[in-house]
């Protein structure tokens, strides 16, 4: 057989390839403490939650989040502006070189608009996380209602 | 050598304040009537007082006066709200769950509205007891909404509309504590933490009748 796109092929066997030794970098960004903020029912929105550990030494960057639970994903921080909490998508979420970052509330997260079902204590939901150099992590977060009781130690009331 | 180099510096920086001055500096002309009546209003802006309402709540109008006795928290904010909200409201459910069951009976917290389009009083309904089954959800015309949030000092904004048509909006993350007489007494900030509320809690209880 004859390939009369020659250079097509070669460019898309180039491509295939690629990824190759960028897989090889991906293991230094671990997720851990992942969740997905259980919501009332009927809220469309959701936000998940975690902390990335880069143990590299170049900076990373997440860039996308995904979850089939959700029709759209969306990067996001929050700004304290004199009080008034403003939510701003933003394009990406820097981890430094040999740094963490901490996706929390009231901070950076992950936006899951548009729930496709609604989310119970316990489930859990698959995230698709792409960094700014092709990689991608696929990891599970776990879906945990809102603390309503307060932290054992605190001299607080057990239940 | 490094002395002089500092002192060419400050007199580098001294004159360019001078120059400044010089340069921008304008007496104040006699005012006219727009700038009295501007710098009068916010000459006399004082901190927001706070005060009574009654907005629909899940069975019908309630009014801030049906919790004389009680202290009660008020936050401002919305039902699609993604973080913001959900973060502060599990942080009063807390609060409240931390109080001694007598505590609590005279406690009241309330979750106002800021968004009374998408949020009626039934949707806030299923909304706020899933934080605690103790706060209530109220709602109102958009028009009462901003009466009641000008009274306490919150303030809120809608955001554009994305392409799905959804939109969100930036708020005033405060909780507001008002004493058993019905007077606003302290503005807790955003992200206050149990502690401090049932802190602040405790030192407006009212004491428990027949004691």
């Amino acid at each position: 057989m004859r390939f009369p796109h020659r250079p097509l092929v070669l460019a898309i066997a180039a491509t295939i390839a690629l990824p190759l030794p960028i897989l090889a970098g991906e293991s230094e960004l671990t997720i851990v403490d992942a969740y997905v903020r259980m919501v009332p029912p009927g809220s469309p929105n959701t936000a998940a939650f975690m902390t990335i550990n880069n143990s590299g030494s170049s900076k990373h960057k997440l860039v996308q989040a995904e979850s089939p639970v959700a029709r759209r994903g969306e990067l996001h921080t929050h700004i304290n502006d004199r009080g008034v909490m403003r939510m701003r998508q933003v394009p990406a979420i820097e981890i430094d070189a040999a740094g963490q970052t901490q996706l929390k509330p009231g901070g950076y997260h992950v936006m899951l608009l548009d729930l496709q079902a609604s989310l119970k204590e316990g489930d859990t939901v698959p995230l698709t996380l792409r960094f700014d150099d092709g990689s991608t992590k696929e990891i599970d977060a776990a879906v945990k209602k809102p603390q309503t009781v307060m932290p054992a130690g605190d001299g607080a009331m057990k239940h | 050598m490094k002395n002089r180099a500092l002192l060419i510096g400050l007199l580098v920086v001294l004159s360019a304040m001078l120059i400044l001055v010089i340069g921008f500096w304008e007496p104040q002309g006699p005012p006219t009537a727009s700038s009295v009546g501007q710098q009068g209003r916010l000459a006399t802006a004082a901190p927001p007082a706070g005060g009574d309402f009654t907005l629909q709540g899940p069975r019908g109008p309630v009014a801030l006066a049906d919790y004389r006795g009680r202290v009660v928290l008020i936050y401002f904010g919305y039902t699609y709200c993604p973080d913001v909200c959900p973060t502060s409201l599990a942080l009063i459910a807390q609060a409240l769950s931390g109080l001694q069951a007598s505590e609590r009976q005279r406690v009241q917290a309330l979750f106002i509205s800021v968004d009374p389009q998408r949020d009626s009083a039934a949707r806030l309904q299923e909304y706020a007891p899933f934080f605690h089954p103790a706060l209530v959800g109220l709602s109102g015309t958009p028009r009462e909404i901003a009466g009641v949030a000008a009274q306490y000092g919150a303030s809120y904004q809608l955001q554009a509309p994305n392409a799905q048509g959804q939109y969100t909006v930036d708020h005033s993350s405060a909780t507001y504590l008002i004493d058993p007489q019905g007077k606003l007494a302290l503005t807790l900030p955003h992200a206050a933490s149990p502690e401090q509320l049932i802190a602040a809690i405790r030192r407006h209880l009212p004491p428990i009748d027949g004691r």
